[in-house]
């Protein structure tokens, strides 16, 4: 394995009653890089995510993470190895504050979350960082309201400053612009830019834009196997992608 | 005589038949609960009354009307599916919106009035019902000698189950109702007419069950109590042949019949639990059952339940303090013993709802805790001469051991099949201690002493008694506010709010979920335990499945996930059943009705209307003092 990969899939294969939603997908995501999922609706993607994060079980395959076989482990697991997932749709504690959604992914890296007989008071210690991480992500004004009472660009934002808590070596963002207008666009694009130092995206995305603006790498999806991996100028000359993506955009 | 494997081959047949029956009906009712589960998205709780229900139209129509068998087998089907029919319109079209577990809570309303009226009416000492002239007599099939009824009853369900599997695998109404199932929004676009389907499916489920239960009157007596044993059996026959498929249902049903029938023969002893053992065992080996398909992630909405309290600990304090005071002088105000009962009924409420509450996992089954640590407690007091401490806490620790048991296998369930395990495995308990000898079955243990505190302080005035159990009582309410504005408690909250978020954080949800239940079974033990010692009786009314009802009707009319909710229910219903005992069924009418008034129009309970209201006001007026506050804040009015 090259020093520079930091996850990588063989044969990833997930079949449901018979249907391959995943065939067979090799996927390698260099350390640091930015790494695009795309393809048209139905190609698998999502699926796969689910298969990485360990949020289906494969019908066959193998994930490395660090070297390290993760095909086994459970979801939780995973995530607290520091491969950590966004969901398509925004994904948060509805009841709590954006600072509370913070903290509970702060307290995750504590190891004080069986703690049943003290105050949690003696989570407070978490809040400053919180706070931080809640200014991060634009959402300083919000501090206090409850998730649920988010407009939509905000739940994502809120999503992400979660899931930065965590400091996951790989972000797995899927869709992290789905649903948004642009103005919104823009601003998590710059979020993502900000947080991507140090540490390795793989993102699903269906915006090319975004995609070309942020992505080393790409790689395209097409009915559950991979199409072809390259660079956005690569991939957006290759007659396939025009073919199977490219031209039902553009239609 | 002829024998296989050293037993009699007569008695081996006559059980495997016996069986059969009973599969037979098995078969039938799962096959009805998996119809209408797959089109309401609700386990229908009243189907064992609606199958008694069938046996008693029977029997009313013979002996009022004097129409026999054969119009029975016509007659009832039509009266429970028409009466299912205005139930459905009426009052559970309204919850299709809602968690599933309304569904649940709503028809287990259902069938206590059901049940209640019927045994208001009639008793419950059981009428007997003739078999049908032409069905009379038997046959001898060489190796038994099989009772042509019997057969008949095999036969006939044998092909009212190939029929209505025929009915929705190869009819157009069959393939939309299939589609339905699948996808009732794309179906409704597509110009059917979806809720009457709907209606029509809960009509024909039941109906099946009114079938059923005509078909059972010649076998067992028609009694109000017929069907509430055996639905519960039927839920472990759904979990373990899951919900996916109507042959399955079929299947399952016969063959756990006939296992059933076989176990009497091998082994009677295990005969009443045997498919609940087998139920525990598929949930280890294939938690979705053998015909089952996982339903994916358990991301279900949640918006029915309240939302709990959380973060107003400075508060807290009060109403605690007030309510002590208020308990400290009630002894002289109020009989003691009538109080001692509903505290300890407070306490078992305040466990169960840290469970439904912080958990969102509705227990069906913590009749099995408070129980079997009422047993415990006062047969170490009494046999062992513990000291009442030793005694609590000795049932506590069984309690919370059953509940590591109990809640291992629950949990690997999500929603409604949580509920229908936990109620089947706390029926495998209650089973337990009406054969094992330290219960002293029907009678109990009686005259438990009351022993003295720490060896020191005799506990035998009513008074003193009081006050322990009032100490008891502050102790398990200080637990629970501890463990939920804990760092645990934190955790509980994100994975009640959302399950795959919380593990996309790492967090290994079954992990909290499980604890939590130790913790509720465990503080449920001590509310069992202190109940054994106060009223110096440990009965199988505590094991029984009745009580778990009672303990989530508590819950629900004080207010599910407020911390003194369950404690106003707790007292409400313990005064309620104070009140009515002199009616007799009454009592069971009143709770099935007020179950039904509660799911319909009053599910934030008691304490949670209070609040909601309380809150409501505070947020007017706050918004009043401080102008428009930041951007739309709306009024959370939370579905009434």
């Amino acid at each position: 394995m090259s020093a520079g990969i930091v996850l990588q899939a063989k044969g990833l294969t997930k079949e449901f009653r018979g249907f391959k939603a995943v065939d067979d997908v090799d996927l390698s995501v260099e350390r640091g890089s930015i790494h695009a999922l795309i393809g048209p609706n139905g190609a698998g993607k999502t699926t796969c995510f689910n298969l990485l994060t360990r949020f289906l079980p494969l019908t066959r395959g193998s994930i490395l993470f660090n070297g390290r076989d993760i095909s086994a482990l459970s979801a939780a697991h995973v995530a607290r190895l520091g491969l950590v997932r966004s969901f398509q749709i925004s994904s948060t504690f509805p009841q709590l504050s954006c600072i509370e959604n913070v903290a509970i992914a702060l307290q995750a890296r504590g190891g004080n979350s069986f703690n049943f007989w003290s105050s949690e008071r003696r989570l407070d210690g978490d809040l400053p960082r919180a706070r931080e991480l809640v200014d991060m992500v634009g959402l300083g004004a919000f501090a206090d309201v409850a998730a649920g009472d988010l407009p939509y660009g905000r739940k994502r934002a809120l999503e992400i400053a979660t899931t930065l808590a965590l400091e996951p070596e790989v972000m797995l963002l899927d869709e992290p612009m789905a649903g948004m207008a642009h103005g919104d666009i823009d601003q998590i694009v710059a979020l993502i830019q900000k947080i991507r130092v140090g540490r390795t995206i793989l993102m699903v995305e269906h915006n090319l834009h975004v995609v070309a603006e942020l992505s080393d790498r790409i790689t395209v999806l097409t009915r559950g196997q991979v199409l072809v991996e390259g660079s956005y100028q690569e991939i957006s000359r290759h007659p396939a992608v025009i073919e199977a993506y490219m031209g039902g955009v553009d239609a | 005589m002829a024998t296989l494997f050293g037993i009699p081959l007569a008695a081996l047949s006559g059980q495997l038949l016996l069986g059969l029956i009973n599969g037979a009906f098995y078969a039938i009712l799962s096959l009805g609960l998996a119809l209408i589960f797959g089109m309401l998205n609700i386990i229908n709780f009243a189907h064992g009354a609606q199958f008694m229900m069938g046996a008693f139209v029977a029997w009313l129509s013979l002996t009022y009307l004097g129409l026999g068998y054969w119009w029975a087998l016509l007659l009832a089907p039509l009266v429970v599916g028409i009466v299912g029919i205005i139930i459905e319109r009426t009052m559970l079209c309204r919850l299709y919106k809602l968690d599933h577990l309304y569904g649940l809570l709503f028809t287990f309303g259902i069938s206590l009035l059901i049940e209640g009226f019927f045994r208001q009416l009639y008793g419950v000492s059981g009428m007997p019902y003739a078999v049908p002239e032409i069905l009379t007599g038997g046959l001898d099939l060489g190796i038994l000698y099989a009772p042509i009824y019997r057969l008949w009853v095999v036969a006939a369900s044998v092909v009212v189950c190939i029929g209505v599997w025929l009915a929705v695998d190869k009819t157009r109404l069959g393939a939309y109702l299939r589609a339905a199932t699948e996808n009732p929004t794309l179906v409704r676009t597509f110009g059917i007419n979806v809720p009457v389907l709907i209606t029509l499916t809960y009509g024909i489920g039941v109906a099946l069950a009114g079938f059923a239960g005509v078909l059972a009157a010649p076998i067992y007596s028609v009694n109000p109590l017929m069907g509430s044993n055996l639905i519960i059996v039927v839920f472990a026959v759904v979990v373990i042949g899951g919900m996916g498929s109507i042959l399955g249902s079929v299947v399952t049903g016969f063959g756990l019949g006939i296992l059933e029938g076989l176990t009497k023969v091998i082994y009677p002893e295990a005969s009443s639990t045997v498919i609940f053992l087998v139920m525990a065992f598929v949930l280890l080996v294939k938690p979705a059952g053998l015909f089952g398909k996982e339903t994916g992630g358990a991301a279900q909405a949640d918006n029915g339940h309240a939302r709990s309290e959380r973060g107003n600990l400075k508060t807290l304090g009060i109403p605690l303090a007030v309510l002590l005071a208020v308990f400290a002088v009630a002894p002289f105000a109020v009989y003691p013993i009538f109080l001692m009962k509903a505290l300890c009924f407070a306490m078992f409420a305040c466990a169960f709802n840290l469970m439904i509450g912080y958990g969102g996992l509705l227990s069906f089954g913590h009749a099995a805790f408070f129980g079997m640590a009422s047993y415990i407690s006062a047969y170490t007091a009494k046999q062992w001469g513990f000291n009442p401490e030793l005694s609590i806490l000795a049932a506590a620790l069984v309690s919370g051991g059953l509940g590591a048991a109990i809640g291992g296998l629950a949990i690997r369930r999500q929603g409604i099949y949580f509920s229908m395990i936990t109620l089947a495995l706390a029926q495998m308990v209650y089973f337990f201690c009406l054969q094992a000898p330290f219960t002293n079955g029907e009678d109990g243990i009686q005259s438990v002493p009351r022993g003295h505190l720490f060896g020191l302080i005799d506990l035998s005035s009513d008074m003193t008694m009081y006050y322990f159990v009032l100490a008891m009582f502050a102790l398990v309410y200080l637990a629970i506010v501890r463990i939920v504005h804990s760092p645990f408690g934190r955790v509980l909250s994100a994975v009640k709010g959302n399950e795959p978020r919380a593990v996309s954080l790492g967090y290994e949800a079954n992990r909290y979920k499980f604890m939590l239940f130790v913790f509720s079974a465990t503080l449920a033990g001590v509310a069992g335990a202190t109940k054994a010692l106060a009223l110096q009786l440990a009965s199988l009314t505590d094991v029984f499945w009745s009580m778990s009802g009672e303990v989530v009707l508590m819950s629900l009319i004080g207010g599910l996930g407020t911390l003194l909710g369950p404690v106003v229910g707790a007292f409400f219903i313990t005064g309620l059943q104070n009140y009515l005992a002199q009616f007799g069924a009454w009592v069971t009418i009143i709770q099935g009705l007020v179950f039904i008034i509660c799911v319909l129009v009053f599910r934030r309970g008691i304490v949670g209307e209070i609040q909601g209201w309380s809150s409501d006001l505070m947020k007017r007026s706050g918004k009043l003092n401080a102008g428009a506050s930041h951007g739309e804040s709306k009024l959370s009015t939370p579905p009434a």
